[in-house]
C-alpha cells in the first residue's frame, strides 16, 4: 500500500481505555497466539481449518488441529487497515459494492493475492473450511473462498426452529434437549461425525469423545466464571468495567475455550471485576446513563464505546459477547458431550437474530442490568446482521428503554466517522431526555 | 386445511397437487405503501416481503388457512419468524405460518432433514403415500407438456440475476423491440422442476431427493457461470440483462464468473446491480439504450 492509499484509508476510530491488568495479559495472549498459530500453519505447515465464529470449534480443539476463525481473521486484517484495500479489490474484480462484507475479508484477501501486503503473506490452503449456512451469502462466500486456496467447504445447516421460547436463555443449560428441539440436536451431531471423518482422513489425526466431554467440562468452568462475572456486572452500581474491556476477556479466552489457560483467564477476569465492585469502582468516574449495545463489536473503533464516559456520565454496560456466555455455552454434559456441543452451536447465531429469541433475551437483558438507553448497530448490506432488530427495539421501547438505531458496518470503516457517531448518541441521550 | 399458498423456492409441487387445496404463491404488489411492514423489516429484506407482511397485518390472507414458507431462500425463512413472532404477540392475525426445512448441503444427513420435514407436511395436507404418488404421475405430466411448449418460444434478450418481481422488466425488453425471456420470482417458484421418480417405494423421498438437488433457489449449489450460458444458449438469447437489486444477497457473488462466462461466450451483457428493487430507477432507459446497441 503506497502513503497516499493509507492516508485514504485512515480509521476515524479511537483507541479504548483499559482498567484491567488482565485485559493487556489478554491481549498479549492472543497477540503471542498469532504468532505460534502463524509458526505452525505457514512455516510448519501443519493441516488447519479456516471456521467460521459459530461452528464446533471444541471438535479442532480435541484434535489439536489449528483453527483460523473467519471473524478473527478479519479483525486481524481490519487491525492492519487492509480492509477498504481489500474491499476495493473485490469490486474491482466485479462483485457488487454492496457485498455483505462481514464474512468476506478474508475471501477478499485470498483474491487479491498480493502476498506483500497480506497479512503473515497470506494463508497457506487448509484442510477445510467450515461454516453453517445461517444467510444467503455464506455459502457462497465460502465456497468461493474454497475454491480460490484449493480445498473443500464443509457447509452445516441452520435448520430451521420451531420450537419458540422466548425464555429459551433461562432454560439452555439443563433443558437443551427441547429448547433447541432434539431433531435439530440429532441433525447437527450427524454433520459433526462426517467433519470428524474428513479431519481423521485429511490430517491422520483422532477425535476421542472422552477428550470432548472433559473439554466441554472445562469450557464449563470458564463461561461459568464469566457468566458469574456478567451477573455481577448487571447488578453493580456503577458498572466495574466498560463493554470496551467486557468483550476481550470474554472473546479472546473463548477462541482458546476449555484450555487451561483460557479457564484461568476467565476466572482471573471474575475476580478482578468482583475485586473493583467491591471497591466501588466504575468504569466512569461519575456514572449516570448505562447503555446497551446491539450488534458486533465495531472493532475499528473501540473507543467509541467510552467516548461519552466523561462527558455524560455515559457507560455502555452491556453487549452481548459477556452475557451471552451463560446461555449460549453453559451445558450440563449429561453424559452426551456430542448432543450438548451440538446445541451449543446449532442456534449459536438464530438466538442473537430472530424473534422471539433476540428479543425476548434483550428485553430480559435489559431489565437485568438496569439498561437506560440502548444503541443498535443496523449494517447497512447484512440482512443477517439486521434481522431481528427492529422488533428487539419496538420490544425494549416498550419496556420503557429509548433505542437508537445508528446505520453503519462493524467491520467497514469506510461509513464510520467516530466524531459523528457520538455526536448522534449524544443528541439521542438529549433528546430522549436520558441525558 | 382448506386452501393454504407458499412463499419461497423449491416447493413439493407434487404434493401440493395431490392435496389438490393449493392456491399458489401468494402474490404481492411492490409498488403499493407497506407502513406496517416498515416497522418490522429492515432495509435488506425485499420488496415482496414489504407487500406480503402488509397483507398479512392488513387481512388480505385471512381466507388462507396456511402459508408454507421454505428455507430455501434467506428473505423467505426469516419472514416465517417475524410473522410467528407477529402472531404469537398478537399485533397480527391470518393464516398460520408453516416451515418447510428445505436442506441443501447434500450430505445423508440434509436428505433426512429433507424427508422428515415433508414427512410433517404430508400429515399436516393430509395426504397419503398413494395420494401422493398420484400427485407426482399428475405433476409430471404437467412438467412434460410445459417442456414442449417452452420449445416453442423463442426469446432473445434472457433477463438473468435476481428474479424479477413480476413482469416489469421483461415488459422494458418488450418495448425496446425484443422478445423477453427469465423467470419473475412467483414463476421461479411455481416452476415444477425436473421430473420426480414415479413408483419407487417411497415418494416423499423421491420428491425429497428432487428438492434437495434444485438449482432453483440462491441455496442451490450449482455452477452459475455455465448455468447462465447454457440457459442462454438454449433459448438462442442474443443477449442479456443480469439485473440485482440493492437488497440482493446471494447471487452477487456469481457475477464476476457470470460476466466471464458471458464474455467467453461472445453473449453481450448488461450488468445493473444495486438496482431499485421495482425499476424505478431508469433501468428501462438502460435496458432500451443497451438493445439498440446489441441490434446494431
Amino acid at each position: 500500500m503506497s502513503a497516499a492509499e493509507k492516508t485514504a484509508a485512515a480509521p476515524s476510530g479511537q483507541r479504548s481505555r483499559k482498567l484491567l491488568a488482565c485485559t493487556a495479559e489478554a491481549n498479549a495472549y492472543q497477540k503471542a497466539f498469532g504468532i505460534e498459530l502463524r509458526r505452525r500453519v505457514v512455516e510448519e505447515g501443519e493441516p488447519f481449518a479456516i471456521v467460521q465464529a459459530d461452528t464446533p470449534h471444541e471438535i479442532f480443539h480435541v484434535m489439536d488441529i489449528p483453527i483460523i476463525t473467519n471473524q478473527w481473521w478479519s479483525a486481524y486484517i481490519s487491525a492492519k487497515q487492509l480492509s477498504n484495500r481489500y474491499f476495493d479489490v473485490m469490486v474491482e474484480k466485479g462483485y457488487p459494492k454492496n457485498s455483505c462484507k462481514y464474512c468476506s475479508l478474508g475471501l477478499a484477501c485470498t483474491l487479491a493475492n498480493d502476498p506483500s501486503t497480506a497479512p503473515w503473506g497470506g494463508l497457506p490452503t487448509p484442510t477445510v473450511l467450515v461454516a453453517r449456512m445461517t444467510c444467503d451469502c455464506i455459502q457462497h462466500v465460502f465456497g468461493q473462498w474454497a475454491q480460490a486456496m484449493g480445498t473443500e467447504f464443509f457447509a452445516m445447516e441452520a435448520p430451521a426452529w420451531e420450537h419458540k421460547d422466548p425464555q429459551w436463555f433461562a432454560k439452555s443449560r439443563g433443558d437443551w434437549e427441547n429448547v433447541y428441539d432434539a431433531d435439530r440436536i440429532a441433525m447437527m451431531v450427524a454433520e459433526m461425525r462426517d467433519l470428524i471423518t474428513l479431519l481423521e482422513n485429511r490430517t491422520g489425526r483422532k477425535f476421542d469423545e472422552a477428550k470432548l466431554h472433559h473439554l466441554m467440562e472445562r469450557i464449563n468452568e470458564q463461561e461459568g466464571y464469566i457468566w458469574e462475572a456478567a451477573q455481577a456486572i448487571g447488578n453493580a452500581r456503577p458498572c466495574p468495567v466498560s463493554i470496551a474491556e467486557q468483550m476481550p476477556n470474554t472473546m479472546i479466552p473463548q477462541w482458546h475455550r476449555g484450555s487451561d489457560w483460557a479457564v484461568a483467564h476467565a476466572k482471573k477476569f471474575r475476580d478482578q471485576v468482583m475485586e473493583r465492585i467491591a471497591s466501588g469502582a466504575g468504569a466512569a468516574a461519575n456514572e449516570k446513563i448505562r447503555l446497551m449495545w446491539i450488534g458486533a463489536g465495531v472493532w475499528h473503533d473501540p473507543g467509541f464505546y467510552q467516548a461519552l464516559e466523561e462527558k455524560l456520565g455515559a457507560v455502555f454496560v452491556w453487549s452481548m459477547y459477556m452475557p451471552f456466555a451463560g446461555p449460549a455455552y453453559l451445558r450440563d454434559v449429561q453424559g452426551r458431550p456430542m448432543d450438548a456441543l451440538a446445541s451449543r452451536v446449532c442456534s449459536m447465531n438464530e438466538v442473537l437474530h430472530l424473534p422471539p429469541w433476540m428479543n425476548g433475551w434483550m428485553v430480559s437483558e435489559a431489565e437485568r442490568c438496569g439498561i437506560d438507553a440502548c444503541v443498535v448497530l443496523l449494517p447497512p448490506d447484512n440482512r443477517l446482521s439486521q434481522s431481528g432488530t427492529k422488533i428487539t427495539a419496538a420490544a425494549l421501547e416498550a419496556a420503557g428503554v429509548p433505542v437508537l438505531m445508528i446505520d453503519a458496518d462493524m467491520v467497514d470503516a469506510k461509513n464510520w466517522d467516530h466524531a459523528k457517531m457520538v455526536g448522534m448518541v449524544d443528541s439521542f441521550l438529549h433528546q430522549r431526555g436520558v441525558a | 386445511m382448506t386452501m393454504f399458498a407458499y412463499l419461497g423456492p423449491d416447493m413439493p409441487h407434487d404434493l401440493f397437487a395431490a392435496s389438490g387445496r393449493c392456491g399458489g404463491a401468494v402474490g404481492w404488489i411492490i409498488d403499493r405503501a407497506t407502513p406496517d411492514a416498515d416497522r418490522w423489516l429492515e432495509s435488506k429484506f425485499p420488496l415482496w416481503t414489504r407487500s406480503v407482511l402488509q397483507d398479512w397485518a392488513d387481512g388480505a390472507l385471512d381466507h388462507l388457512e396456511a402459508v408454507v414458507f421454505t428455507r430455501a431462500d434467506d428473505s423467505a425463512q426469516r419472514l416465517y419468524y417475524y410473522v410467528c413472532e407477529l402472531r404469537a404477540n398478537g399485533t397480527i392475525q391470518g393464516p398460520e405460518p408453516l416451515m418447510l426445512d428445505i436442506a441443501k448441503a447434500g450430505r445423508a444427513s440434509s436428505l433426512a432433514r429433507t424427508v422428515a420435514s415433508l414427512r410433517a407436511l404430508q400429515g399436516r395436507l393430509g395426504v397419503d403415500d398413494a395420494a401422493l404418488e398420484a400427485g407426482i404421475a399428475a405433476t409430471n405430466a404437467v412438467r412434460a407438456a410445459q417442456a414442449a411448449a417452452m420449445d416453442e418460444a423463442a426469446p432473445l434478450c434472457l433477463i438473468a440475476g435476481t428474479p424479477a418481481p413480476d413482469d416489469r422488466l421483461r415488459a422494458m425488453v418488450r418495448a425496446a423491440g425484443w422478445a423477453a425471456a427469465g423467470q419473475s420470482l412467483t414463476e421461479l417458484w411455481a416452476d415444477l422442476g425436473q421430473p420426480v421418480e414415479q413408483g419407487s417405494s417411497d415418494p416423499v423421498l423421491a420428491v425429497a431427493r428432487n428438492l434437495v438437488a434444485s438449482a432453483q433457489g440462491p441455496r442451490a449449489f450449482v455452477d452459475r457461470g455455465a448455468g447462465l450460458v447454457a440457459q442462454a444458449q438454449a433459448l438462442k438469447a442474443r443477449a442479456v440483462v443480469l439485473w440485482l437489486p440493492e437488497e440482493e444477497e446471494a447471487l452477487g457473488w456469481h457475477l464476476p464468473v457470470q460476466i466471464a462466462a458471458l464474455t467467453l461466450a461472445g453473449l453481450p451483457h448488461l450488468v445493473l446491480t444495486r438496482r431499485d428493487g421495482a425499476g424505478r430507477d431508469g433501468v428501462d432507459a438502460e435496458i432500451a439504450a443497451f438493445l439498440q446497441g446489441v441490434a446494431a
